[in-house]
């Protein structure tokens, strides 16, 4: 009962602008408010369907109960076909809508025209999380939160941390080294899988400072929720300490494609799926860079 | 052979004192083992699927009970928990559901048609077999050193392959799987078969109940798409244990066996949702004491939502990077049309008819009200802009437990309720068939439905643990607590079940009184072959115009004419027992 009457409360606090974003966590990039106002159509819509369709279960619970034991048998009314017609081509309606708003968002989403400002070449393996910094050419090798099963507060500053300059179009492109893992953090409201073999990539425009949360969202085997990380967005100067402590610390350079178990197959560059002849980190759309990607 | 009488003409035949075989349990065994009566086999489904429900039951408390605060403290380590859920999993999808199905099919649509037995009785008692052992061979896993299998129920490759998820719990796996597939496939071809050559004399495709319809359509899926889960499963094997490199993610397999899976996968949603569809259009009319509303709209939208569920597997995986987001979402969104039709068919049902909240219809409204917010929540997942944020989440654990749960459960439940009678000769306690339902409907609501928070706040799927400072905690002890509480449902429905056959047998054909298809026209349970009359088939609902014949000649509103019926045709009816009409209207065909 206590815990009701809290979740009760929790759901009533987050009243106000957690109801306004429809419980979505704070947007941090360009697209976050356009994802937003999406989410939040489609839930009035839904609920808009809902509440006309619980209405009218709940009206002939109510209206068309029985009220006497003997009572006649109704009119034994077997079909309608204007009826039938409008409930159907009002839901085929409403569905070209959706989609429609849909396709806009998701072009907006997943537009990746623009040149980067900073590209990292994010690498899932079992289980946690390695970075190249292309353009920086420093890298930042990850490491499993073991002590994810004590429970206890304070893991989540001892996280693998990605930082990311502020106001800046990042570009994230996605390897694994060994199984499926799925890059998510929450406040981008998207997530990519890492497919081994394959290279994924997407872009965000940072827009707020601070630290988030990241998580591998596929099943990747036993330590799979261990498979922790955190984004920090911090101002240029900032970053640009964080490159220079980097290089201080000694890691310079890229992280290989070698350490990868299976080799990227449709990498271009490559001219065969032998893993010998692979090279480096492949960044899709600049042939420049593929040369900085190799050790 | 079953002989033709009208409904003025037929008398009950006296059914004699029926042979009572000493009661042994050994004898009932072999009897059992033996059979080739559709209605044991369905029954034996039904046992050994009810067995496996509340098995994968007590591993989703595990998994409950793991997630109730942050910190390792159920399970031994997370492989336990991937295990739990893994097998939970396969247990409800693959071990529950679509057998439940089968028991239903087998149960119900031979008496629904008329038919004496299914076409191919050995090869249905050969189906039930692959299914027992297949799933006993699957779930040996928690035998062997290493545990069962541990990759998630859909087996992504190469997490599931022997590089990364060595043991025999997952050979075991996969090769159980593969034969119980095997059992769905061969009940399918039975079904199929004896609905389209078995039925019985004026038994017209338009004339079979919904449910028949259902288990039509849900075979030719299960025809279309289990035999690539076979090839799936056989290829994954060949990996495993041959070395093969079916699915080696250095020349794309990791992608073909997402494809293969969820081409298999996708429309399984379907084959487990359909027959549950049907159940509910059987009993809703019943418990209105009205026809069915649009029986004709809603074939063509159970045929629909099969058409479609075969192009939208890519909706699983839209964030692969690597499947065509346009098309697949906008089949997916059009699913919600036939669907949507299906709704209103059920409201139209029940529109100005007489409500009478008898435990099945509890369970059908039950049904309505749950599954409609799945459905929402399923056209919101369909939008790849939302999905990159929901999918793999909390939110999608919540939506496919209101749509499978919802379908599944409720209308199993309602079909149990109702049809029980005609299973075993006796009726289940109403007031514990409440007591049921309530507990089973708050605890599934408080269970799943703050789970949608817990995706939306970045909650991932399949995680053993959670943080303190990811504020998970509080829903996820909500969640526990209700879980519980849906658990604790089961009791009153046990008690209920063994209740049952302390009381009197039921003496007539149709307890309800106003039951519709067919099968309330004979005994209950039915004689071996299941009929020794069979009436006049004129409607939809023979057993209704049977015994209320004077509701042929009743005045009722004429519907709609014209050139939507001309092309339609009108419901293929006529109660007072002529030959078919034009209009469709419950006056009878006024040319004869």
């Amino acid at each position: 009962m206590m815990t009701m009457v809290a979740g009760a409360a929790l759901l009533l606090s987050g009243c106000g602008t957690a109801l306004e974003r429809g419980y979505m966590p704070e947007p941090i990039t360009e697209d976050g408010p356009a994802i937003i106002t999406l989410w939040n159509g489609a839930w009035i819509a839904a609920l808009a369907v809902g509440v006309l369709v619980w209405g009218l279960i709940l009206w002939c619970m109510v209206a068309y109960r029985r009220r006497h034991e003997d009572q006649a048998l109704p009119p034994q009314i077997r079909y309608n076909v204007p009826i039938e017609i409008l409930y159907t081509i009002v839901p085929v309606l409403m569905v070209a809508v959706l989609f429609g708003k849909t396709v806009e968002v998701q072009n907006e989403v997943l537009s990746s025209d623009q040149e980067p400002d900073v590209t990292v070449n994010v690498i899932g393996k079992k289980w946690s999380w390695d970075a190249n910094y292309i353009e920086d050419n420093v890298y930042i090798e990850g490491v499993q939160a073991s002590g994810l099963s004590d429970g206890e507060e304070g893991l989540f500053e001892t996280l693998p941390t990605i930082v990311l300059p502020v106001d800046s179009r990042v570009e994230f492109v996605l390897t694994s080294r060994d199984v499926i893992h799925s890059f998510w953090v929450p406040g981008f409201m998207k997530k990519l899988d890492m497919i081994p073999g394959r290279v994924n990539s997407f872009q965000v425009v940072t827009t707020e400072e601070g630290t988030f949360t990241g998580k591998c969202a596929e099943l990747c085997g036993a330590y799979h929720s261990q498979m922790l990380f955190r984004v920090q967005v911090v101002p240029q100067g900032e970053y640009d300490q964080f490159v220079t402590d980097l290089e201080a610390a000694g890691s310079s350079g890229q992280l290989s494609n070698d350490l990868n178990l299976y080799p990227l197959y449709d990498d271009p560059q490559r001219k065969s799926f032998y893993p010998d002849e692979d090279e480096g980190v492949y960044v899709p759309g600049d042939d420049e860079r593929v040369s900085q990607g190799s050790n | 052979m079953a002989t033709i009488v009208g409904p003025e003409t037929r008398v009950y035949p006296d059914p004699g004192t029926p042979r009572q075989p000493k009661r042994n349990l050994g004898k009932l065994m072999v009897t059992w083992m033996t059979t080739t009566d559709h209605k044991v086999i369905g029954n034996l489904y039904f046992i050994t699927a009810m067995a496996w429900f509340m098995l994968g039951g007590l591993m989703a408390l595990v998994i409950r009970a793991e997630l109730f605060v942050p910190g390792l403290q159920v399970v031994d380590n997370p492989d336990q928990y991937n295990q739990m859920f893994t097998m939970h999993g396969t247990i409800m999808l693959l071990l529950f559901a679509t057998p439940l199905f089968a028991a239903f099919a087998n149960a119900l649509m031979p008496l629904q048609i008329g038919a004496p037995d299914v076409a191919f009785p050995r090869l249905n008692m050969f189906a039930y077999w692959l299914y027992l052992f297949g799933g006993l061979i699957a779930g040996a896993g928690f035998l062997t050193p290493s545990g069962a299998a541990s990759f998630g129920w859909f087996a992504y490759q190469p997490l599931a392959g022997a590089a990364h998820s060595p043991g025999l719990g997952g050979d075991l796996w996969v090769m159980g799987l593969a034969l119980g597939g095997f059992g769905t496939i061969l009940g399918a071809v039975n079904f199929i078969t004896t609905i389209i050559c078995m039925r019985a004399p004026g038994m017209t495709m338009f004339r079979m109940s919904m449910f028949t319809w259902t288990v039509l359509v849900t075979s030719i899926l299960v025809l279309m798409v289990f035999p690539v889960l076979a090839a799936a499963l056989f290829g994954m094997a060949a990996d495993r244990m041959l070395d093969a490199q079916i699915f080696n993610p250095a020349f794309g397999g990791a992608m073909l066996w997402q494809h293969l899976f969820w081409f298999f996968g996708h429309p399984e949603v379907y084959i487990i949702a359909l027959p549950f569809f049907g159940l509910i259009s059987e009993i809703i009319p019943v418990f209105s004491r009205k026809p069915l509303f649009g029986y004709k709209t809603l074939v063509f939208a159970t045929i629909a939502i099969a058409a479609l569920s075969m192009a939208v597997w890519a909706h699983h995986m839209y964030a692969t990077g690597a499947v065509l987001l346009e098309f697949f979402a906008i089949m997916t969104m059009l699913i919600a049309v036939p669907t949507g039709v299906k709704f209103f068919n059920w409201i139209g049902t029940m529109w100005r008819g007489t409500l009478v909240f008898a435990t099945p219809m509890i369970w059908a409204i039950g049904f309505l009200v749950t599954f409609l917010f799945g459905g929402l929540t399923g056209v919101i997942l369909s939008s790849p802009a939302l999905d990159f944020h929901l999918t793999d989440s909390y939110f999608v654990v919540a939506h496919f437990h209101y749509v499978v749960f919802g379908t599944v459960v409720f209308a199993m439940f309602a079909g149990f309720y109702f049809w029980w009678p005609k299973f075993t000769g006796h009726m289940l306690d109403e007031t514990l068939g409440k007591w049921h339902f309530w507990l089973l409907f708050i605890g599934f609501h408080g269970t799943f439905l703050v789970q949608h928070w817990l995706g939306v706040y970045g909650m991932p799927r399949r995680y053993a643990d959670y943080m303190p400072e990811d504020d998970f905690t509080l829903l996820n002890q909500i969640s526990t607590v209700f879980s519980f509480v849906l658990a604790v449902s089961m009791l009153p429905f046990l008690y209920a079940v063994w209740k049952s056959f302390q009381t009197p047998k039921v003496e007539v054909d149709d307890p309800w009184g106003y039951g519709m298809s067919l099968e309330w026209a004979t005994s209950c349970p039915p004689p071996r072959h299941n009929y020794t009359t069979i009436p006049r088939i004129r409607s939809e609902r023979p057993a209704f115009d049977l015994h209320h014949p004077n509701v042929a000649t009743m005045e009722s509103p004429e519907p709609d004419k014209g050139v939507m019926e001309e092309l339609l045709g009108g419901p293929d009816t006529d109660q007072a027992g002529r030959k078919g009409t034009e209009t469709g209207g419950t006056r009878g065909n006024p040319h004869v």
